[in-house]
């Protein structure tokens, strides 16, 4: 047996278990560390997760956490951890590309607070993950860096934008990760890859230092392989931090506390009605599998209430003129100057905010408002909301059509417009074996609820216990 | 009600805004353009005149750095 397949067992650790491994002394930081990195090197390149491997830097904080265990100075369930985190966190003195041309050698002088947060927590670095460029548009295929595969398949698209962060997790190359997400980020390529993916409440998870794509709507978060392990790397990196203007002063509650409590007499709202049947509508696959999670929810004692889907489907429409003006208000001078530094998707579905009024936006924001208002009502007749993360299965690389996106629901989107925490948790697979999501959102600030429903869903169901065949 | 946008006006407004898109560029545009317009139409039509914009300016975020 080759050590890479020997590897798979402490590959696949969850952070919970690989950190009560390290505390029983089963292994070391080193011992995992490495074993990440020789898995990396054998089979990155069917994948290209990553666009920067830090090798040399993750032995050095491998061998300091290994000294600090034995010094009895433990840091936390995430010391000693290797971790990944998506190219749009700034790292002092790594390269952060966003997977672009524009910033192809960019070497930042600083950290993203939440990078400094993990790094604190003792995480050890393993690299860069590819993604989406500038987090925008789809799969890079014209970027300096090929795209990211999807595990379960290599000829399918792993989602975005955060699909290395997806895809390495996917693999058994690290035990966490972080991803960014503006209009379904995390969440897409944690249905797509299998994992779990968790967009925190707008200010809960600092932004300073992650290259924005849209402000108002861009969230920073975690990836990982559970539900709790997303609990553990949101207590690390969430709290107040001055040096984001959106940061939201709050207290911030123990993530692990309610995890086990169940949902017996949980209301689950389910916003089918004039939103699930949106043009295309939700692929057939995924609604029977989405179906099917209802009815486990159901069987763990939660009740299930149909709403009205009408405004999360005109959140969409906000979500995108809002992100399209920010983003290329972002961006402007690239284009004036070095646009065809752009990839050709970024390039011409970003130029769209070119094209729109001041009066446009303003429009859209005051939508938010509005949708933001209706949405939240429903919180008054439900404590959660549960839709299918993706509208379908990931599209093969070949039969991608960038337009059919706008022709089924956009699930993720009203999340973002309303900011309120929303987490993708593994909920069966198709007949040609491709993960489906399923979407927890619950009100603002109430990650809590969203990780106990997520996790009691898990723990009924055997689909997070899959590994691709890689 | 504001009118459809043509390959000529994104021609005039791209060189306005100091870009420099070939034909090709403002044709692959064009649909996506049209479609945004149609998506801020919807939104006008959700919002009455006393809906203020989300995102309200603080006057103490300058003291939060």
């Amino acid at each position: 047996m080759s050590t890479v397949v020997k590897s798979n067992d402490l590959c696949y650790l969850t952070i919970a278990e690989a950190s009560a491994g390290l505390r029983r002394k089963d292994y070391s930081p080193v011992d995992l560390t490495e074993a990440c990195l020789e898995r990396i090197e054998a089979l990155d390149g069917k994948l290209h997760s990553f666009i920067t491997i830090t090798a040399e830097r993750a032995r050095a904080q491998a061998r300091q956490a290994e000294q600090e265990f034995a010094s009895g100075k433990g840091r936390g369930p995430l010391h000693g951890i290797p971790i990944a985190l998506k190219d749009l966190y700034m790292t002092k003195g790594i390269r952060t590309t966003c997977h672009s041309a524009v910033l192809e050698k960019w070497v930042p002088d600083y950290d993203a607070t939440a990078v400094l947060k993990l790094e604190e927590a003792g995480t050890i670095l393993l690299g860069k993950l590819g993604m989406h460029e500038f987090a925008f548009g789809g799969p890079s295929v014209d970027a300096p860096f090929p795209a990211v595969r999807n595990p379960w398949n290599l000829a399918h698209i792993p989602g975005g934008s955060s699909s290395g962060s997806g895809a390495a997790l996917a693999a058994g190359f690290c035990y966490g990760a972080l991803g960014s997400d503006t209009g379904g980020s995390i969440r897409t390529p944690s249905a797509h890859c299998g994992i779990v993916g968790l967009k925190p409440t707008y200010g809960r998870v600092s932004r300073y230092g992650v290259v924005p794509l849209s402000w108002s709507l861009d969230h920073a978060g975690p990836m990982a392989r559970s539900v709790e392990d997303c609990a553990l790397l949101l207590q690390a990196i969430a709290g107040y931090d001055a040096k984001d203007a959106a940061s939201a002063n709050v207290p911030v509650p123990d993530f692990q506390a309610e995890l086990r409590e169940g949902i017996k007499s949980l209301r689950v709202g389910v916003p089918r009605a004039g939103w699930f049947n949106e043009n295309l509508g939700v692929h057939a696959a995924t609604e029977t599998v989405f179906n099917q999670a209802l009815e486990v929810l159901k069987n763990l004692g939660a009740l299930i209430v149909e709403l009205d889907g009408k405004p999360f489907s005109i959140a969409r429409k906000a979500n995108q003129t809002i992100l399209v003006a920010e983003a290329y208000a972002y961006h402007e001078k690239t284009y004036q100057e070095t646009p065809m530094k752009f990839g050709s998707t970024v390039r011409r579905r970003m130029l769209e905010g070119a094209f729109l009024s001041a009066a446009d936006y303003l429009t859209a924001q005051r939508a938010r408002s509005v949708l933001n208002e209706q949405i939240r009502a429903n919180f008054a007749r439900v404590d959660v909301f549960a839709v299918p993360t993706a509208p379908r299965p990931p599209d093969t690389f070949e039969g991608m059509d960038p337009n059919e996106q706008n022709l089924r629901p956009s699930f993720t989107n009203p999340f973002n417009l309303t900011g309120l925490p929303a987490i993708s948790v593994p909920c069966g697979f198709t007949p040609d074996n491709l993960p489906v999501g399923l979407q927890i959102a619950a009100p603002p600030f109430e990650e809590s609820t969203a990780l106990r429903v997520a996790y009691s869903y898990e723990q009924a169901t055997p689909w997070h216990e899959r590994r691709p065949a890689l | 009600m504001a009118k459809e946008f043509t390959i000529e006006d994104l021609r005039v407004l791209a060189d306005l805004a100091g870009l420099n898109l070939s034909d090709d560029d403002l044709q692959r545009l064009l649909p996506g353009v049209k479609r945004a317009q149609q998506q801020v139409a919807v939104l006008r039509a959700i919002i009455a005149p006393g809906d203020e914009p989300a995102g309200v300016f603080m006057a103490s975020d300058g003291d939060r750095k």
